[in-house]
């Protein structure tokens, strides 16, 4: 069975109409397809970066508040400009969009525009005949076009590929983040990577971001579209569906890693689908360091016993400690990891504040090899590791 | 737990109290007897018009019932126009024709005239009441609009000029800013500065009570209100501010919950919002600093009921967020006005008068708010979202048939969509027609001229109310369970419910249970869109746009670096930053006003 299709789909900048955009990606993945959804009011830099990154065969955009020539056709020059050409661009505006209009995109580069009153189906079946072709090889290509290909590639060979061993002696910090869904691990991550890209001006940061596949192999990848931070040249953020596999990562999750591992990034940053009680997602030493991200409302206090990774994570976030139930929460949570005898951290965070205390604690551990978690002896290999790539030694790069 | 469970309660109690009422007037001879001469008494002064045939018709028509019980059931449960719980409407007479001298009987002035209470100018009854239509129109630079508002307001008493900004505006971003050049201009009005506000309002009396504007803007609101005031004081001086009268929209809640032009984090935005209320109601006594939308909830696709529920339970969290900052109910909550799309689906043949009835019970009995801060004062436009590009001039009918929806449910002003909107911003010949729409209806036609109640109160029409009463307060409960509005939007449960009735929406017309006439239904077969006029921005005049604030910041640079970091440190405090944002309107422009703002509170997470 070939690999699924990739698109991205988006809304042009200083536009909020994604009600259209919402019922044709549903339609989109129930047909098998991964929309990578970039969201609302999203600049042409932005959707052209998140497409390379995203090695998608094309870009949708849903326009409906004029000024479509224009953002059209400068995403299909971005495009080329950057040596990725080959991913297409198609859209549509309801009314607004006219057939002159449509004329004249589609000489500017535009594959294809659809018009009020065009069935869904008609949309999901162009996208399958025309965007399902194998990706040719790029002519002219900069690091970013070719690392993006490469995760294709082992993505759509299911994570069976070899990959080439990297010159780079540097080795970026691994960071992974897992927890129930609606805990708040993207916004987390994107708050996090504003201070990454706040204590230097050249470090980059990788992202692996995961959502479900639905029945019929499609799925939404919508990471992106709640991020804010991340939409910088400086951070290489990759959605991948869970293709089937359970437990919170794909079956090319480990490949793919291995291939950011060994590109020239400070930190990867991995984040499952949102968890179960019984998931331990991160196996193999597949990360550096585990973070478990919570909600509050988890239940009844019998409900901490039950989630497997709070033994073995290194840093315990809470996060929404805003809300009412936080305090005894906390108490609950210190009070497991302190049986567990293991030297892990717990932290209290309100992601979604700006500048908030929590999360600048959390940047601190995660980047100051001192305060590390590591004590316990099986990971103290991976600590001297962890110690060559740490906030001071970086600098040098 | 949010305050939207005691409204609930408030209403049930409500309900109780008129079955209460009818049961003792059923019951209690002397109760009755009072009730039933108070309704003769009442019937009796109704003062009669003539209509231009020659037939006598009296000013409110009431139901012909003469048992205290249903008398009860009405006055109580229903209210006659201008009287709790302003089932039937907000005010007494609403549209009628003045009363001419040699008609018969009067109505006391105090308990009527919408437009004389609202600004409070004019004592004497025989002044024409404003017209309710406010035609929405923003386009180009501020130069063009204003042309526009001159062209669409000539025949009008009063000028009620509603604008419509571009969306770099929207979203608190410069012209000049990267990436946006070709949005300037387009789907509304570009303003950068409080120069483009003075040139957008040219010509035009802001200070006189025969003026209102409206502004559609929400997530940089208080900047834009800034420099609305800005502009007032550098044409009229300093003492034209309490005299200002208008509307800005500036509803936080409904952006986040639907459209999506949101530029700080909810708290932060919420903050900015309160401390402008706060102001405006202090200083600008004839201002309406929030226009609690429940329109671009309808138009991103939910059910009339979510609309309206979620519109309701929004205004109600804001007062219950005014009040714990010891905000008067009394003082703010006569300056809170409302603003419902009006569809073709059943539920609007009564939607704003339930809702209308929902606020002054919750008002009244759940915030203890005086008579004035009971009305639901609203504002209507019909739905965008009805009208297609196919056969677009069946877009006139649709819009006539809301027309006449919004005008039985009453509401105090009306916007009526151009059939050209399906695919540019309306053009002259249609927004002319749009416009007359509203004449013909109240003005050339009998239907709402002569006689308050006309056409409510129809068997269907009271089914209808209790079908979508129940159904608001259910989602209500559904809200409360999540822990009010500020909880259920966290929760993005709002979001999705309203995602879901679009998706819903969309299915039915593609499998063709909702006909769309001419797009699912007797399709002519050609796909070809009809030759209009287009009004779009030419890039010449983007790029006017984008010298002149180029100039502006040249020429303010110094000032305006000193008013954003004085603006910057109060924000820092738990002060009242409007008056910051005052002066920095005068000397800065939009975008970095936002962008100082956002420095200290941080952007907005976009909600999926």
């Amino acid at each position: 069975m070939p690999a699924p299709i990739r698109i991205l789909t988006a809304v042009p900048i200083c536009d909020g109409h994604d009600s259209a955009i919402n019922t044709i990606n549903l339609e989109f993945i129930r047909h098998g397809i991964e929309v990578v959804y970039l969201g609302f009011h999203r600049y042409v830099s932005d959707i052209v970066r998140a497409a390379i990154q995203e090695d998608v065969a094309a870009i949708g955009i849903s326009s409906y508040n004029g000024g479509h020539i224009e953002f059209f056709a400068d995403v299909v020059r971005h495009l080329k400009k950057l040596g990725a050409s080959d991913i297409k661009v198609f859209g549509g505006g309801g009314g607004t969009i006219t057939h002159d209009d449509a004329r004249e995109m589609k000489r500017k580069g535009v594959d294809q525009i659809f018009f009020a009153g065009t069935p869904l189906t008609e949309m999901v079946a162009y996208v399958k005949k025309h965007y399902a072709k194998p990706r040719k090889a790029r002519a002219k290509s900069n690091v970013d076009l070719t690392l993006a290909r490469q995760l294709t590639e082992i993505e759509d060979a299911k994570g069976k590929v070899k990959n080439s061993k990297s010159k780079n002696s540097k080795r970026p910090k691994v960071i992974g983040f897992t927890g129930p869904g609606g805990a708040g691990k993207t916004t987390l991550i994107d708050e996090l990577v504003l201070r990454f890209l706040k204590q230097d001006r050249q470090s980059r940061v990788a992202i692996l971001s995961h959502d479900p596949s639905v029945v019929g192999e499609g799925a939404l990848l919508g990471d992106r579209a709640t991020m804010i931070n991340s939409q910088d040249d400086r951070v290489f953020m990759r959605s991948m569906a869970t293709r089937g596999q359970a437990g919170g990562l794909s079956p090319a999750t480990e490949s793919c890693l291995q291939l950011l591992a060994h590109s020239d990034f400070d930190y990867v940053i991995i984040e499952t689908v949102g968890t179960g009680q019984e998931a331990m997602p991160f196996r193999n030493q597949l990360v550096d360091q585990t973070v478990l991200v919570m909600n509050p409302d988890y239940g009844a206090r019998l409900q901490l016993q039950k989630i497997v990774m709070l033994d073995v994570a290194d840093i315990v976030v809470v996060n929404k400690t805003d809300l009412d139930r936080a305090k005894a929460a906390l108490s609950e949570i210190e009070h497991r990891l302190t049986q567990n005898k293991r030297d892990q951290q717990i932290v209290a965070t309100v992601a979604k504040r700006h500048r908030d205390a929590g999360v600048d604690e959390l940047f601190e551990l995660i980047t100051n090899s001192k305060s590390s978690v590591a004590a316990v002896s099986d990971r103290r290999n991976r600590k001297n590791r962890r110690s060559e790539t740490a906030a001071t030694s970086r600098k040098k790069s | 737990m949010s305050k939207l469970g005691a409204v609930v309660e408030a209403v049930g109690k409500h309900e109780q109290f008129v079955r209460d009422q009818v049961k003792r007037a059923r019951s209690d001879e002397k109760f009755a007897r009072e009730l039933t001469e108070r309704w003769n008494k009442f019937k009796s002064e109704i003062p009669v018009s003539k209509t231009p045939t020659g037939i006598p018709l009296p000013r409110l028509a009431l139901p012909e019932i003469d048992e205290a019980g249903e008398i009860a059931r009405y006055l109580f449960g229903e209210g006659l126009p201008g009287e709790f719980p302003f089932l039937n409407a907000a005010y007494r007479e609403m549209y009628l024709e003045p009363l001419q001298h040699n008609e018969q009987g009067s109505f006391k002035r105090s308990t009527s005239a919408r437009s004389t209470s609202s600004n409070g100018a004019k004592k004497n009854g025989a002044r024409p009441p404003e017209e309710p239509t406010r035609l929405f129109s923003g386009l180009m630079l501020a130069e063009d609009t204003n042309k526009r508002f001159h062209f669409l307001s000539a025949h009008q008493r009063s000028k009620r000029l509603s604008t419509a900004f571009d969306g770099p505006t929207l979203y608190g971003i410069d012209s000049d800013a990267d990436g946006v050049f070709g949005k300037i201009g387009e789907g509304g009005v570009a303003v950068d500065t409080v120069e483009d506000m003075v040139r957008l309002y040219d010509g035009f009396e802001v200070g006189s009570p025969d003026f209102s504007a409206s502004m559609t803007i929400s997530g940089p609101a208080p900047i834009i209100m800034a420099m609305y005031i800005a502009a007032a004081k550098r044409r009229f001086g300093n003492g034209v501010v309490p005299n200002l009268r208008g509307t800005i929209q500036a509803d936080i809640f409904k952006e986040v919950q639907a459209q999506n032009e949101t530029i700080f984090p909810i708290e932060a935005s919420l903050r900015f919002l309160l401390d402008m209320i706060e102001w405006t109601s202090a200083n600008m006594p004839r201002w309406y600093p929030v226009s609690i939308s429940g329109y671009h909830i309808g138009e991103a696709g939910s059910t009339p009921v979510q609309q309206a529920a979620y519109t309701l339970s929004n205004g109600f969290a804001y007062v219950e967020m005014l009040m714990a900052r010891g905000a008067d109910v009394n003082v703010f909550g006569p300056r809170l006005s409302f603003f419902l799309d009006c569809g073709l689906d059943a539920e609007y043949i009564a939607l704003a008068r339930v809702s209308r009835k929902i606020w002054a019970i919750g008002m009244r009995d759940v915030f203890g708010a005086g008579p004035k801060a009971q009305l639901f004062k609203l504002h209507t436009q019909t739905s965008g979202r009805s009208l297609v590009a196919a056969e677009f001039k069946n877009n006139l009918t649709r819009t006539a048939a809301e027309l006449m929806l919004a005008y039985m449910n009453a509401t105090n002003s009306c916007h009526s969509n151009s059939a050209d909107e399906p695919f540019t911003t309306p053009s002259e010949e249609w927004i002319r027609l749009a416009s007359h729409a509203q004449a013909i209806l109240l003005e050339e036609s009998g239907i709402f001229k002569h006689t308050m109640n006309m056409l409510s109160g129809s068997p269907g029409m009271k089914a209808v109310e209790r079908a979508v009463e129940k159904a608001i307060l259910d989602e209500f409960r559904e809200i409360e369970s999540l822990g009010g509005v500020m909880g259920a939007v966290e929760n993005r449960y709002q979001r999705s419910q309203i995602q879901n009735a679009a998706h819903r929406y969309e299915e039915q017309i593609y499998d063709g249970t909702r006909p769309i006439i001419a797009l699912n239904r007797y399709r002519n077969g050609s796909d070809e869109m009809p030759e209009v006029e287009l009004a779009r921005t030419p890039r010449s005049r983007q790029q006017l746009q984008v010298d002149r604030l180029k100039k502006f910041k040249a020429r303010n640079a110094a000032k305006a670096q000193k008013e954003l970091e004085k603006l910057a440190a109060v924000v820092e405090t738990d002060e009242n930053c409007f008056p910051a944002l005052l002066e920095a309107a005068e000397v800065c422009s939009l975008g970095q006003i936002s962008g100082c703002l956002q420095e200290v509170v941080g952007r907005f997470r976009p909600m999926v």
